[in-house]
């Protein structure tokens, strides 16, 4: 089963991983897992020697949380990748594809979510 | 001075697999780079969802052809250990014989590509010609040349014999002869170092915090290589990981060239330690809980995320694959250099975006 994991809120996200880099952990990736009530879990992946360490942070639909992109500059692409398969409004990420990372104009938004949501089209 | 925007890709004579990067250039300096992918995006992770247990082996080898046997391989381990399956000794000996002719193949098929990434067209069908030979076997233990689908739940789904695993040492001591005599153009031709040293430098600190996997990684220093967790039967062969420190496209040629003799070794060890016995066990009931499994595939850490709820279908496959790790690293490493060494800077991380975009 999964070890290591805590659960964590959006407020506690970027302490928690500002502490990940400071003790010299790197971001492996992050998961979104769509809930049946429509709400997400996001986990965040961090590993040193080895050794996986993971948050799960719990978020609603339509809630915004921070992106930890500007402390890990890797996390951009997962976190664009959740942003658009899953609709979690992600907000702040360096570099934001604005929707436009994998699919193409014509796909229907949000595959991964059970229902269609739409944070933005650029 | 002005700067311009050169599209790199998604269609380019180097490139494998369609990539686009927008190349900010100031004359012919590379400032910034942009990537833009989604050409080659297939909803994989959403097809797994529609399928159950076993037919998601299937799903997960099609993720890329060139490291299929790993996804499986992950995939599968995650689910025995989500069950509590326990596979028998041979089988986790097979595993690692076509884990590693996976690794021998997919190493010689970058190093076909990196030589032709720098016009020297005569040693990159030198390369894939060794290769074939590596293919060859994969069709004769398995029926098929890459996507070989012999993993399954609990063991694998074919056996290699004594007298087949004879031949195999043999064959790849054949491209063991065959690739010193590459190696040398690739380490010591003033052509070939001239593109490769001194470009596209990662350092280890950087290469670290910006996620940087597999021969990326090591190529900087960083010692870190999936095999040591001791999956399949790596905990009882007799390896290390392959580490330089240089960091450059220089460095990250010669661990690949490495690895490739460490492959061909480990195989000669699996030929001479593998014992006899079952290669499955049956597997009864449907998963139920969550796990993370992570393989070494030959371009880096493969991670899965996989959710069972009891049933036979799987609430939720995540796949981070290696390349989608390195690409912010190589975001790092464009800047300041000639448009001219993007393709071999690209080339150098091994890019796989079949793998990257699922």
């Amino acid at each position: 089963m999964l070890e290591n994991i805590t659960d964590i809120t959006s407020a506690q996200l970027w302490r928690e991983t500002q502490k990940m880099r400071n003790d010299g952990y790197r971001f492996v990736t992050a998961t979104c897992i769509n809930l049946p009530d429509g709400s997400f879990d996001v986990l965040y992946h961090f590993d040193r020697d080895i050794g996986l360490k993971q948050y799960r942070l719990h978020v609603t639909a339509g809630e915004e949380i921070p992106s930890i992109s500007h402390i890990f500059f890797c996390a951009l692409l997962v976190e664009n990748e959740i942003k658009e398969l899953f609709g979690v409004n992600i907000t702040d990420i360096v570099i934001d594809y604005g929707g436009h990372l994998l699919l193409s104009d014509g796909a229907p938004s949000t595959p991964m979510a059970g229902g269609q949501i739409t944070i933005e089209r650029r | 001075m002005t700067k311009t925007v050169i599209p790199f890709g998604p269609q380019h004579p180097v490139l494998p697999e369609p990539l686009h990067l927008k190349l900010v250039l100031q004359d012919e300096k590379v400032l910034e780079a942009v990537p833009a992918i989604g050409y080659v995006h297939r909803g994989l992770e959403k097809l797994t969802e529609t399928k159950d247990i076993t037919q998601n082996i299937f799903v997960v080898e099609r993720i890329c052809g060139i490291c299929s046997f790993m996804h499986a391989l992950a995939y599968c381990q995650g689910i025995e250990t989500l069950m509590g399956v326990q596979v028998p000794d041979r089988a986790r000996y097979l595993r690692v014989v076509w884990g590693e002719l996976h690794r021998t193949h997919s190493h010689l098929l970058w190093l076909g590509l990196l030589a032709d990434s720098f016009g020297f067209e005569s040693l990159f069908m030198q390369a894939w010609r060794c290769r074939e030979q590596v293919i060859d076997l994969m069709e004769q233990t398995a029926g098929s040349r890459i996507i070989i689908s012999t993993n399954t739940v609990g063991g694998t789904r074919r056996d290699i014999g004594p007298e087949m695993l004879k031949h195999i040492v043999e064959v790849v001591g054949n491209v063991e002869k065959e690739l010193k005599a590459i190696s040398k153009v690739f380490l010591n031709d003033y052509t070939v170092q001239h593109r490769l040293r001194d470009v596209g430098t990662l350092t280890k600190e950087d290469a670290y915090q910006l996620g940087a996997v597999g021969p990326v990684a090591r190529a900087s220093g960083i010692n870190q290589d999936m095999r040591t967790l001791g999956y399949a039967a790596y905990n009882e062969l007799d390896f290390a990981p392959v580490v330089e420190t240089a960091g450059d496209s220089y460095a990250r040629t010669v661990v690949r060239l490495r690895e490739l003799s460490q492959a061909i070794d480990l195989l000669r060890q699996v030929e001479a330690k593998i014992p006899a016995g079952e290669i499955s066990v049956p597997v009864k009931g449907n998963p139920e809980g969550e796990i993370v499994s992570r393989v070494e595939q030959p371009r880096g850490e493969v991670l899965y995320y996989l959710k069972a709820d009891g049933t036979k279908f799987l609430s939720r496959v995540r796949v981070r694959t290696p390349t989608f790790a390195n690409i912010p690293a190589l975001l790092h490493m464009l800047p300041g250099h000639l448009l001219s060494d993007v393709p071999v800077l690209i080339l150098s991380i091994d890019p796989c975006i079949s793998c990257t975009e699922r």
